[in-house]
């Protein structure tokens, strides 16, 4: 039973939750440490989980805002200091931890686990400089994965415009910290290779605390550079320690100038290196026709020289050739033998007279004189009939008597040249035909081989 | 030929050709040919260093899946 100083009016449900919220309304800015367990993403994008210390238990939420900034997401198993505030919910009746910021509860826990991925990624060679892709040595355009906002694009794109200005650019805009950013950078990591605008990546961000870099020690960042067909260069600051992605990038630079010039080269430079390849190439190819040229004229010269020469050896082989010629024409044949003859001749006339003249000699001295006569005589005849005999094979032999045989001479009237085939002449041409006696004028009406 | 080939690529093509022809063991017609072509790579650098295309073009992250 109710007693009677108690016979007010009582809260609505409603009433009563409202009033639980104003009572809870203190407790702000609470720090509580606690392992996570059942950590389950809504659909608004925030997380519910439980906060437990063994004895007690606190449901907690992340709204999606604070999800994205803060430093880390809660795992599982894994102990957090949270801040936040507590609040009532009415409609479910629930009391919650609104989370503002997780912290690890142990910085040097955190260390441990990452000293435990680096080492099994080396196992796996993810460091070995083997693995590690080549630069292009000119991409068509570089992909930056930063933050869309800040100092660090911005001095990206000077440094690589200030040394390539025609060189395209492509941002993935990324979130650099928090713990959304592994995502954040693996998913921009794989849409570039997708959609492979860029040949080469710039990963950069400017420095930050142990935690503030916390994504890029992270096995899913590690996995998507690894994973990545482009290189992958990054610039995350001067950090007191190398991250996981710098060990497993391709290249690794400190601030975005410094990545700007490894991935661009400095395009004037280019300019002047090509310029001097022209130039070597227009010296080379006027060189080697110079030199043809010089080649071509000193064998000219050696011709100039040797012409002369040549031609006086030519005409000397041909006038000997003509000598030749003349000295086994037939012609000139029969006129040697004639004269042989001749000779022959007159030297038995001279030895037979002197013969004779010491016979008269002997015989006016013996005075047998007639004897002699007769027998002179008679030998005399003798020898004058052996010497009309070789005068007339002579005779036989000569031109004028093979023509008084019926032969004839084909000479061509133009030329004046012996036909001794009828592969000499033509059809129409005049010709001259010598007879024993006579001449004849002609032309050829057929020739037949 | 000029498709496919980066600027390294044809550096490197150029540079070969120049070789040759400063090693003047060429004949004149191979030396010719050597320096039509050197110059084609010459021509393909200088067309890959203009060939990049001057803009900046954000992609904004899509939604989470």
């Amino acid at each position: 039973m109710l007693r009677p100083e108690e016979a007010q009016r009582p809260f609505t449900v409603t009433e009563l939750a409202n009033e639980i919220r104003r009572e809870l309304r203190p407790l702000t800015a609470l720090l509580v440490k606690g392992e996570v367990s059942g950590m389950k993403r809504g659909a608004a994008g925030h997380f519910n989980f439980s906060i437990q210390d063994g004895v007690s238990r606190l449901d907690a939420v992340l709204f999606a805002d604070e999800a994205r900034r803060v430093t880390t997401l809660p795992e599982d198993g894994q102990v957090f200091i949270f801040r936040g505030r507590i609040d009532f919910f009415g409609k479910t009746g629930r009391l919650s931890f609104i989370v503002d910021q997780v912290e690890f509860d142990d910085v040097g826990k955190l260390r441990a686990r990452l000293e435990e991925l680096k080492r099994r990624l080396e196992a796996e060679g993810a460091f070995a400089p083997g693995r590690k892709r080549k630069l292009p040595f000119l991409p068509r355009a570089v992909a930056l994965l930063t933050s869309p906002t800040g100092a660090v694009i911005h001095d990206l794109q000077e440094t690589i415009w200030e040394r390539y200005p025609n060189m395209g650019i492509v941002v993935y805009p990324v979130q650099v910290q928090g713990a959304a950013a592994p995502t954040s950078i693996a998913r921009a990591l794989r849409r570039c290779n997708e959609e492979a605008l860029a040949d080469v990546i710039v990963i950069a961000r400017g420095g930050g605390s142990f935690e503030e870099m916390y994504g890029f020690n992270s096995e899913v960042v590690a996995r998507a550079i690894l994973g990545s067909r482009l290189p992958v260069v990054t610039a995350l600051g001067h950090t007191s320690d190398r991250t996981i992605a710098d060990l497993v990038g391709d290249a690794e630079c400190r601030t975005p100038t410094e990545a700007g010039a490894r991935v661009v080269p400095k395009k004037s430079d280019l300019v002047a290196l090509l310029r001097e390849r022209g130039r070597r190439l227009d010296r080379e190819a006027g060189q080697r026709i110079a030199r043809e040229v010089e080649r071509l004229t000193l064998k000219r010269q050696r011709i100039v020289q040797l012409l002369p020469a040549l031609v006086r050896l030519r005409s000397d082989r041909l006038a000997r050739a003509a000598a030749d010629l003349a000295r086994l024409s037939p012609v000139q044949q029969v006129a040697r033998r004639e004269e042989a003859l001749r000779e022959r001749s007159r030297r038995l006339t001279a030895a037979a007279m002197a013969r004779l003249a010491r016979g008269r000699t002997t015989l006016a001295g013996r005075r047998a004189a007639e004897r002699l006569e007769r027998a002179l005589a008679k030998r005399f005849d003798i020898a004058t009939s052996t010497l009309n005999h070789r005068r007339q094979q002579l005779i036989a032999f000569s031109p004028e008597s093979v023509l008084a045989r019926g032969y004839s001479i084909t000479q061509d009237a133009e030329t004046g040249a012996v036909l001794r085939s009828s592969t000499d002449t033509a059809v129409k041409r005049t010709l001259r035909i010598r007879l024993a006696t006579g001449h004849l004028g002609a032309r050829v009406e057929e020739v037949e081989r | 030929m000029s498709e496919e080939l980066t600027y390294e690529k044809a550096l490197e093509k150029l540079d070969e050709k120049l070789k040759l022809l400063e090693d003047g063991d060429l004949s004149l017609e191979d030396a010719l040919k050597a320096v039509d072509e050197a110059r084609i790579y010459l021509k393909v650098c200088t067309e890959r260093l203009e060939a990049a295309r001057h803009k900046i073009e954000i992609r904004p992250e899509t939604a989470e899946e």
